[in-house]
């Protein structure tokens, strides 16, 4: 196969990225500096196995700017891990801090490694051998690991206690998704869900809805998922339609009620990880439909908060008249032609860059808490962030408007404006 | 007996009665325990212990005669009121033993004397029996020694003084003897000894070749020859004296030892009897050091033999493994001693041994500590025959040459009437004991069959075992006792034993049913009874998720609560999977899978209301908390994104989330180690894989079961044939194959590495998982395997698997991840671990392939053979050279994809074959697996299909076509398949709606015909879909099979069109 045939993530993250500055005419330098990570480590990571022998694993931490604070980005254990994709999630995490205009730049890296294939306690040696390469290039303010893939708070934890032991202090700001004692942030649990709907608030603010009138159609029953659902029926809003996982036969699913469904009865019917119990809620008089019931519901507003690529040209025509406005609450769950044809029907896209903002918003937070030594209680946590995630999504709808941009390139515009417009005062440019 | 006022005094005066008896024979055992006591002494004591024991002491005097000599409590005139009994030796009386009453009493059952008492007299009297053999025995070792050393300086005749003993004292035993010798010499071949053979028996060698059909002539043996000692003169000469004393002394024991070949080779003999010989050998001989190896394995073999098995193979590592004394304990638990012959059947043998050889093994390295096994009780095998003849049920016994249908059919009526049938009086007099000896533990009745884990036959789950909470008065408890062993009983008249049998040509084997009682494993816990954990274990791991895992490194299968979960697959619940070998390499190891696959619920018995329940694990702990044994070693807290060995006081079941992990188990106490050496020790000493039932109730350790480690029908290795022609084949692989058989296969899905490689477009990478999930519901259900690259089921980067949830492969056969090498490595697969547990809870088999390397995967054939893909999924077109769909009957020129995988070889092979071929090419039926698929299914079905459509009411229902699809149409269907249906309709709801209902009938009818037919209860069997005008035109959902260009829907005539 000919490697430069074939998808790279880094080249489509740089494609994405030359379009955008050819929208702002950006000059050839910032075009240079911002187009490839300022860092790049590339690790040599030995491990001593159980059975006593070393095994050496391959390991990464680029970082892709740092102009306007400490770096900041995922930390991933994936057995196929490949440098351009690390690349590629390094700028993506510069842009999203910057969009939520939080003072951290962009990183990521990782091992590759699978952890199935590791005991707890080599996954514990593999966690500090990778924090011993890169300890000189993290840390508190200068590059905070936060966790990716397969990466959980216990890996954290370790990555924590071996820096700590490397610099003789505690530096709890080190490292993000701790658990809360260890120096986790409360409110991270619903920070993803109850930001976007901080979003949907302001945009329907703008358009002079009350959010009491407007009724909604949600995929994805997860935390994020449900901490959307949970505000926004609190703030007035209808669920009409929730798509999930079955949970007996793990097949994709569809509930509705014409008159709203209340976030309690769901809760009860669902596992810890989001399924719903299909032939339950049938019986409780939920209509169970196929799973993608819930992008034909008649609703106003669509909330795909699951999986990505979910809309696509093959199923957009399902999508009712009626829906005005789509939340992405995951990872792109737009295919570009299906969100063409949405456009052109007037469907207004708040883009997952803004929308799904809280989960970093609320990492800054607790690297904030943590430098402090003093921790928020929730509701200060979740305050703050509704009060940043209103300004981020105020400063991209104004500029979408008053440029007559899209708003998913307006947050593109303003994220590469801010980083660059840093690296101007810092006189890098 | 004193005249009593009630029955509460007469029994209580009955009880002191019973009381007195056993004091008294507990008195005779001590003073025959002091071996030192000379005879006489011994004699004069036990007189005086014997009046206490019986009804009226003071008028009562016991006397011993033996040997000229009298012992006697007192002097006294003899009166008419006498009870005696003879002291025998070697079926020889010696003397007598008597109980004399001095004045009159009340006339009892033998004149003034209890039936006890007559019971007792004898026993004394045979203990006494066995007390002088035992003296003799030792009085004339110590003399033959003594001899021995006198005579050690006079070489000469230094053997005359010990043999001219032997033949004073026991003239018999120096006949034997001598014989013996002279056979000796001959083997030996000293020339003289063929004359004195000759001189004894007369025998002209060549006599009898002359006319080998004449009878021989009998002959007088000449035993004067032997008499004057000939044998050992010419023993003397050719071997030496000290060779022929040392032979001379052992033979005397084996000779004392003889008794107890004799008893258990007589198969008359009941139980009763051979429990006395084998404790009288051990009360003789003690470990019986003193005979021969020859003699020992003689009777351990014929001790295996009466009580164990009679396979070769289990006796060949038994006899090594076993000693005498090892089967008192045995011996005492057989219920029905009187009749029985006392065959304890396939499971409790299994088990028994395994216990020696841990306890065995234990005493040699500490950490192994003896493995403990639950009080068990035996009911011998011939107990089911007993029971047959006592209600006359004869009949049953032919139910196995019946019809399956029939079988299938009666078998609840057979349950009926054995549970309404009387058992004999021994029966329920032994259930009685063991009622009294158990209390009110929970117990299980198992089937432990002659047939039952033997090796090759594994029988798993097909005879029952029940679980009593044994609760309630002593006639309730011993009421649900009998009814249990009754419906055990059945079980062997059940159809799903019998049609196993048949598969395995072994129906005309006289089965018999052993029963095995034991106690259940566990403690209560409110108004449960649980144990903490309990499973099974596998020495050899067919189950890899991770290529660090050896198969050596076995596996087990835990649970909470009663082990009944681990044993089968479950659908709707996960067990967690632990590696001995690896206790670290968990199948999950991210919170959100820990979650996903850990148990959700649990078995326990209900105390309350005496039943065998699953409850959700979640409702037990709200009720019981952390009362819930070894709670900390169980469950795990998961907060905060965090996994937590829980502090017990700090744990609130109300509102802590709690996950069955084991994680304290694993990782925090030896348990696991200890497995891991269970397992190889006795994979080691049964030369084969095994595997175990065990329960842990949160202080030890307790052995269930242990057998050859046995195969689900579809997992037994499969051979893998070598003479395949190479255009044949589809793929081989050489890794981390597990073992299986593949049902025969019709498509397979090749999701192309290269081309899946060269996708530029990320939605086209997710539209392929996608295709694959809308194919999954497409193709028929398990005869299609799935083919592609890397890690199915990827979540991370898309590039490196399709992106598939399980519910999209969920009717596969099989998975087969390809890995390609890239530059200069080859990348990881992912063995499945999305969605490992799933696959393995569904029998979805796993295949690496590493086709760069050391494996085969036929592109060609894959590439030139015509894709389906375009037809079936028309929207998708643009996909079709990534996703190929090829049908093998097409490709194949009407062949089937035959998979066969071999862990043993680590060898599989995927290839095309006839649908009719014997599976393995020819060679003899594997064993575990069941004969070729029989068509009767798919033509039974297809005549039920034709039948639907010509009774089918056209005009009434609007239905324009009737279609038949998958395994029905393409003559694969086996005995759970549905028959799928296509109805082409006008699209009028309301006529739908009552079609609907129509087939819903029909539905529900065939599943029950099925069910008779094959035993598996699948409820409806019609699956029907339906399509409008709209629909054909368009080509869209199934309308996409009528007129197919590959595997078309076939047409059926509907009511009375053509």
């Amino acid at each position: 196969m000919s490697e430069s045939s074939a998808f790279n993530p880094f080249e489509a993250a740089q494609a994405q990225f030359d379009r955008i500055a050819d929208l702002m005419g950006l000059e050839a330098n910032a075009r240079r500096l911002l187009r490839s990570p300022a860092h790049e480590h590339h690790l040599a990571v030995p491990v001593r196995l159980d059975s006593g022998e070393i095994e050496v694993f391959s390991g990464f931490r680029i970082q892709h700017n740092d102009a306007r604070g400490p770096a900041w980005g995922g930390v991933r254990f994936h057995p196929q891990e490949t440098v351009d994709t690390v690349r590629a999630l390094a700028m993506g995490a510069t842009w999203k801090t910057a969009v939520a205009d939080i003072p951290l730049g962009g990183s990521m890296g990782g091992v590759v490694c699978d952890p199935h294939d590791l005991s707890p306690a080599e996954q514990e040696r593999v966690c500090r051998s990778w924090v011993r390469r890169v300890a000189r290039t993290i840390g508190p303010m200068r590059d905070v690991p936060s966790p990716d893939i397969m990466a959980s708070s216990q890996h954290m934890t370790w990555m924590l206690d071996e820096y700590e032991a490397i610099v003789g202090e505690h530096a709890p700001g080190a490292v993000t998704g701790k658990s809360i004692g260890a120096g986790g942030s409360k409110g991270r649990a619903e920070a993803t869900g109850y930001g976007m709907v901080y979003v949907l608030r302001e945009a329907l603010r703008e358009r002079g809805i009350e959010p009491g009138a407007t009724t909604a159609s949600l995929q994805g029953f997860g935390l994020v998922g449900r901490h959307a659902m949970d505000l926004y029926t609190t703030i007035g809003g209808t669920v009409r339609c929730v798509a999930a996982l079955d949970s007996a036969t793990g097949r994709p699913i569809s509930v509705s009620r014409r008159d709203g469904i209340a976030v309690a009865e769901l809760l009860e019917l669902s596992d810890r990880l989001g399924g719903i119990d299909g032939g339950r809620a049938a019986e409780r008089g939920l209509v169970l439909d196929d799973g993608e019931a819930w992008l034909a519901a008649d609703v106003d507003i669509l909330i795909p908060a699951a999986l990505e690529h979910q809309i696509t040209e093959a199923n957009v025509d399902r999508v009712s008249s009626r829906v005005r406005l789509i939340l992405e609450g995951a990872n792109a769950p737009l295919s570009e032609a299906a969100e063409e044809r949405l456009a052109g029907r007037g469907v207004d896209v708040i883009p997952d860059l803004l929308a799904n903002a809280g989960g970093v918003i609320c990492s800054y937070f607790e690297q904030v808490q943590s430098g402090m030594n003093y921790y928020w209680t929730q509701s200060e946590v979740l305050s703050k962030l509704d009060l940043k995630l209103t300004s981020a999504y105020l400063d991209v709808s104004r500029f979408a408007k008053a440029k007559g941009l899209s708003q998913r390139d307006a947050a593109m515009v303003l994220a590469v404006d801010r980083v660059a417009d840093l690296c101007r005062q810092r006189g890098w440019l | 007996m004193p005249v009593s006022d009630g029955p509460v005094e007469a029994l209580l005066a009955s009880l002191q009665e019973r009381a007195k008896e056993l004091n008294c024979l507990y008195e005779v055992e001590q003073i025959l325990a002091l071996i030192d006591l000379p005879p006489e002494d011994t004699f004069r004591r036990i007189v005086e212990v014997i009046p206490p024991g019986w009804q009226y002491p003071d008028v009562c005097c016991a006397v011993i005669d033996i040997r000229g000599q009298r012992f006697q409590t007192r002097p006294f005139s003899p009166t008419p009121w006498v009870l005696a009994a003879d002291i025998q030796v070697h079926d020889e009386v010696v003397g007598s033993l008597s109980v004399w009453y001095l004045e009159e009493r009340p006339p009892e059952d033998i004149g003034p004397f209890l039936k006890e008492e007559d019971r007792l007299i004898r026993t004394i009297a045979g203990r006494l029996g066995h007390s002088i053999l035992f003296h003799k025995m030792h009085e004339m070792r110590g003399e033959w020694e003594s001899a021995s050393r006198e005579l050690e300086a006079e070489k000469e005749d230094k053997w005359r003084a010990p043999i001219d003993l032997l033949l004073r004292t026991d003239r018999h035993l120096y006949l034997r003897i001598a014989r013996k010798m002279v056979n000796h010499l001959v083997s030996a071949g000293v020339d003289r000894a063929q004359d004195l053979l000759q001189e004894i028996y007369g025998y002209v060698a060549g006599e009898n070749d002359s006319d080998p059909n004449l009878p021989g002539r009998s002959r007088a043996i000449n035993q004067q020859i032997l008499l004057i000692g000939a044998p050992f003169e010419l023993a003397v000469h050719h071997l030496g004296v000290d060779k022929v004393l040392a032979l001379t002394r052992d033979w005397i024991m084996e000779d004392k030892a003889s008794f107890l070949p004799k008893v258990l080779t007589n198969p008359r003999l009941p139980l009763s009897e051979v429990s006395a010989a084998v404790h009288r050998f051990h009360h003789l001989l003690a470990d019986g050091a003193d005979l021969s190896r020859a003699t020992l394995d003689g009777i351990r073999v014929s001790l295996i033999r009466r009580f164990l098995s009679d396979q070769l193979s289990f006796i060949s590592v038994a006899k090594q493994e076993l000693e005498t004394a090892d089967f008192i304990g045995l011996i005492d638990s057989v219920l029905l001693s009187e009749s029985s012959h006392g065959r304890v059947g396939g499971k409790s043998a299994g088990l028994f041994l395994a216990q020696r050889i841990i306890d065995r093994a234990a005493a040699r390295d500490p950490e192994l500590e003896p493995v403990r096994v639950p009080r068990s009780w035996y009911i011998a095998s011939e107990g089911l025959m007993a029971f047959i003849e006592h209600n006359d049920l004869d009949e049953v016994l032919h139910q196995k040459y019946r019809e399956i249908a029939q079988v299938r059919q009666e078998y609840p009526n057979i349950i009926h009437l054995f549970k309404n049938s009387r058992f004999p009086r021994e029966t329920v007099k032994a259930a009685s004991v063991l009622m009294d000896e158990v209390g009110d533990n929970p117990l299980i009745v198992r089937s432990s069959s002659l047939l039952e884990d033997r090796l090759g036959s594994a029988f798993s789950g097909k005879y029952k075992s029940l679980f009593l909470a044994n609760q309630g008065n002593k006639n309730q408890r011993m009421g649900a006792l009998l009814d249990a062993i009754a419906e055990v009983y059945a079980s062997v008249f059940g159809p799903d034993p019998i049609a196993y049998r048949r598969e395995r040509g072994l129906i005309d084997f006289h089965e018999e049913m052993a029963i095995l009682v034991q106690e259940v494993v566990g403690a209560r816990v409110g108004r449960f009874f649980l144990p903490a954990a309990a499973g099974v274990a596998f020495s050899s791991n067919e189950l890899r998720w991770s290529p660090r895992i050896r198969r050596s490194d076995g596996l087990l299968r835990l649970v909470p609560g009663l082990g009944t979960r681990a044993v089968d697959r479950i659908a709707d619940d996960y067990p967690i999977l632990v590696v001995p070998g690896q206790p670290g390499l968990r199948v999950n190891t991210t919170i959100d899978e820990v979650v996903r696959y850990a148990p959700r619920k649990i078995d326990v018995i209900n105390l309350e209301t005496n039943r065998f329940e699953s409850l959700e694990i979640g409702a037990l702990l709200r009720e019981v908390g952390t009362a819930y044994p070894a709670f900390e070693q169980v469950f795990s807290v998961v907060k905060d994104d965090t996994i937590r060995r829980p502090v017990p006081l700090m744990v609130d079941p109300e509102r802590d989330e709690l996950v069955a992990d084991f994680g304290g188990l694993v990782t925090s106490t030896p348990f696991v180690a200890r497995v891991a050496k269970m397992l190889n020790l006795l994979e080691a000493k049964l030369g084969t894989p095994v595997d175990i039932e065990f329960a842990f109730d949160g202080r030890d350790l307790y052995l269930l079961q242990c057998r050859p480690q046995s195969f689900a029908a579809d997992d037994a290795p499969a051979p893998i044939p070598k003479d395949v022609p190479e255009e044949d084949v589809l793929f081989t692989a050489r890794r981390f194959v597990s073992n299986g058989w593949v049902p025969d296969i019709t498509h397979v899905v090749y999701v192309d590495p290269e081309a899946y490689g060269r996708l530029t477009e990320r939605s086209d990478m997710l539209a392929v998982g996608r295709a694959v999930g809308l194919l999954n519901k497409l193709l028929p259900k398990r005869r299609f395997i799935l083919i592609g690259p890397g890690r199915w089921g990827s979540r991370g980067d898309i590039k490196l698997g399709v992106n598939v949830t399980y519910s999209d492969i969920n009717n596969t056969a099989m998975l087969v991840e390809v890995a390609r090498t890239v530059g200069n490595y080859v990348p990881d697969l992912s063995f499945g671990t999305h969605f490992f547990q799933d696959l393995v809870e569904s029998s979805i088999r796993y295949l690496p392939l590493y086709p760069d390397d050391d494996s085969l995967l036929n592109e060609r054939l894959l590439h030139r053979s015509h894709n389906l893909f375009g037809g079936l999924l028309p929207e998708l077109e643009r996909l079709a050279d990534v996703v190929r769909v090829v049908d093998i009957g097409q490709a194949g020129g009407g062949r089937v994809l035959r998979v066969l995988l071999n862990s043993d070889l680590d060898e599989a092979i995927a290839f095309l074959a006839n649908p009719e071929e014997e599976r393995g090419r020819g060679q003899s039926q594997p064993v575990g697996r069941p004969a070729g698929r029989s068509d009767t299914f798919w033509r039974w079905r297809l005549r039920m299909a034709e039948r639907i459509a010509a009774e089918i009411d056209a005009e009434r229902f609007g239905v324009r076509a009737l279609y038949l699809i998958g395994s029905t149409k393409n003559a694969t269907a086996g005995p759970s398949s549905d028959i799928d249906l296509v109805v082409h309709v006008d699209g009028d709801e309301g006529r739908r709606r009552e079609l609907a209902t129509w087939f819903e009938g029909w539905s529900l009818c065939l599943g029950e015909l099925n069910y008779q037919r094959t035993g598996y209860a699948t409820g409806s069997l019609l699956d029907v879909h339906y399509v409008t005008d709209e629909d054909v035109a368009e080509r869209t959902s199934y309308a996409a099979k009528i007129g197919a260009v590959t595997d078309p829907a076939m047409e059926l005539a509907i009511g009375g069109k053509p």
